[in-house]
């Protein structure tokens, strides 16, 4: 059988996102987002996000068939995130991808966002994605995985016990004043800052944490630091605010990852979800995996936040790997497990 | 030949139907006001069994609670799309008929209020709105709100043989901005 053409949806937060992959090639990466919608209450709120996809669906179909050059009666199989995310987000793109497979009489498979966020590298990297460690941090989640085959085996190693990294930019963000999304905001404002202004903590890497929950983050004592040192400090340097924060998160999270590597034997990384668009998170992770003889693997910024093109590549795998497709009346899940790969 | 898929999700029950030449040639629904988004790929599958060349799409745009609502019509424009044929949307509360010459037609608007249209000689005269069950005149309700309120004896839902019927409508029926309050304003 020749490569199969997929469409993915993914509508798990604020963007309506399609992609269309041939393979390993991606033929369409059409994105719009209601981000700006959000900005005015400091974070996503899902009934606009629902709204929004409803409208913006039709078409950003339109756009990413008219991208890949391909007609829709070509596409072999309807990919579509089932979760995690919220409810009513998701239930528009799994009730637009259950419509298209229906009018087709083409399989479907919805898949988990979380696995579809590191499966994107494959479109970027040729080698094998698994078995691979993979550190997934976005404004949801913050998970070190191992993934020894992304279409049906990744297994929780540890995650955040309170914020998400991408919560946690949030959240300083705009205590700081610097605006939502607070991600590329803290990164831009951080450049020209000096990463050891301040020694920020670094949760749970006492002795004990290793000892007890080693590949665990928790981030909420650094928000209160840093909200701590800006009241008593009212002469502070935003830069430098920035940059050490950034900092103590971008290296708590490379240090638990090598450890997972080296505990694990595996000597591959793969770093996947908005965060991993971070450019010193980037920048510090290619210094420490080549010092700790890891292969590094991070999807273009584009492919990092949330996109179709990621559950395209998730689908099509599942297409290659023979996998089953789902049921037309599969449930999402707005709190999927991470180690569902399908549902 | 005509052959459309109708879809209503704007209640807790989901009905599809497929009408063909403008009478129902097959209907099923199932109830359940957080099973829209599985019930529909699942009745219009059996629909398709049917009937596959379907002409047109009519869907309910409401009002209803949003979430069940969305899976309706997103499943409906989709649907629409990829076929390339016909979309209609209707307001949902029109296919809730009475005998009574003058009546009101209420849904479940969830937060102890209803969607509601008042109804004079088979025309809408007033509505969609959403208001406390007390707030509505009439002397004759239908529909799921009304019987939840106390207002008519039994629940009755859309009825999509009328749908090929009804005015057209192109937005959903949301009637409420969604809540959420502007970091400023706090």
């Amino acid at each position: 059988m020749s490569t199969p053409l997929v469409l993915g949806i993914e509508t798990s937060c604020d963007e309506t996102a399609i992609g269309i992959v041939r393979g390993r090639t991606l033929l369409a990466n059409e994105i719009a987002s209601s981000v700006q919608e959000h900005a005015r209450f400091g974070g996503v709120v899902p009934e606009i996000a629902s709204r929004a996809h409803l409208e913006a669906m039709i078409p950003a179909l339109d756009r990413a068939l008219a991208d890949a050059k391909v007609s829709f009666k070509d596409i072999d199989a309807v990919a579509v995130t089932a979760g995690p995310g919220l409810v009513g987000a998701l239930l528009v793109g799994t009730s637009t991808a259950t419509a298209l497979a229906l009018a087709l009489d083409k399989p479907i498979y919805g898949v988990n966002h979380l696995a579809a966020h590191i499966s994107v590298d494959y479109l970027t990297h040729s080698e094998h994605i698994d078995p691979t460690i993979a550190l997934l941090v976005s404004g949801g989640h913050s998970s070190i995985l191992q993934i020894d085959d992304i279409t049906s085996s990744v297994t929780s190693l540890g995650s955040t016990m309170d914020d998400a990294a991408g919560e946690a930019f949030d959240k300083i963000a705009r205590i700081m004043g610097l605006g939502f999304p607070g991600g590329p905001a803290v990164d831009r404002e951080a450049q020209s800052g000096d990463t050891e202004a301040i020694n920020f903590p670094r949760g749970l890497t006492q002795a004990e944490d290793w000892r007890t929950r080693p590949y665990d983050f928790s981030f909420s004592g650094l928000k209160t630091a840093v909200a701590r040192y800006l009241e008593s400090t009212p002469q502070y340097k935003r830069a430098d605010v920035a940059a050490s924060f950034q900092e103590a998160i971008v290296d708590v999270l490379l240090q638990k990852s090598l450890a997972a590597c080296k505990a694990t034997g595996i000597e591959s990384l793969v770093i996947a979800g908005g965060v991993a668009a971070n450019s010193r998170l980037r920048q510090l992770a290619e210094q420490r995996c080549s010092d700790a003889g890891v292969r590094l693997r991070i999807p273009s910024p584009i492919l990092c936040t949330d996109n179709g093109a990621m559950v395209a590549a998730l689908g099509s795998l599942m297409s290659s790997a023979g996998r089953a497709p789902s049921a037309i009346d599969f449930s999402a899940s707005s709190s999927l497990a991470v180690t569902s790969v399908s549902v | 030949m005509s052959a459309q898929l109708a879809i209503d999700t704007s209640t807790s029950r989901t009905s599809v139907a497929l009408i063909v030449d403008g009478a129902v040639k097959w209907s099923e629904f199932e109830d359940g006001s957080t099973a829209h988004a599985e019930a529909v790929p699942r009745l219009v599958k059996k629909a398709l069994e049917i009937e596959n060349s379907i002409t047109q799409v009519i869907v309910g745009m409401g009002p209803g609670p949003y979430t069940g609502l969305r899976a309706g019509i997103s499943f409906a424009q989709a649907f629409a799309w990829a076929r390339k044929i016909e979309l209609r949307g209707v307001c949902s509360l029109d296919a809730i008929v009475s005998e009574a010459p003058e009546y009101v037609a209420a849904t479940d608007a969830r937060r102890k209020e209803i969607y509601w249209a008042s109804y004079k000689d088979g025309r809408r005269v007033d509505g969609p709105h959403v208001n406390l069950p007390a707030e509505v005149d009439g002397k004759v309700f239908v529909g799921e709100g009304a019987h939840k309120y106390g207002l008519c004896d039994v629940a009755t839902y859309p009825d999509l043989s009328h749908f090929a019927y009804l005015s057209p409508v192109d937005q959903p029926m949301y009637l409420r901005r969604p809540d959420a309050v502007p970091t400023s304003e706090r």
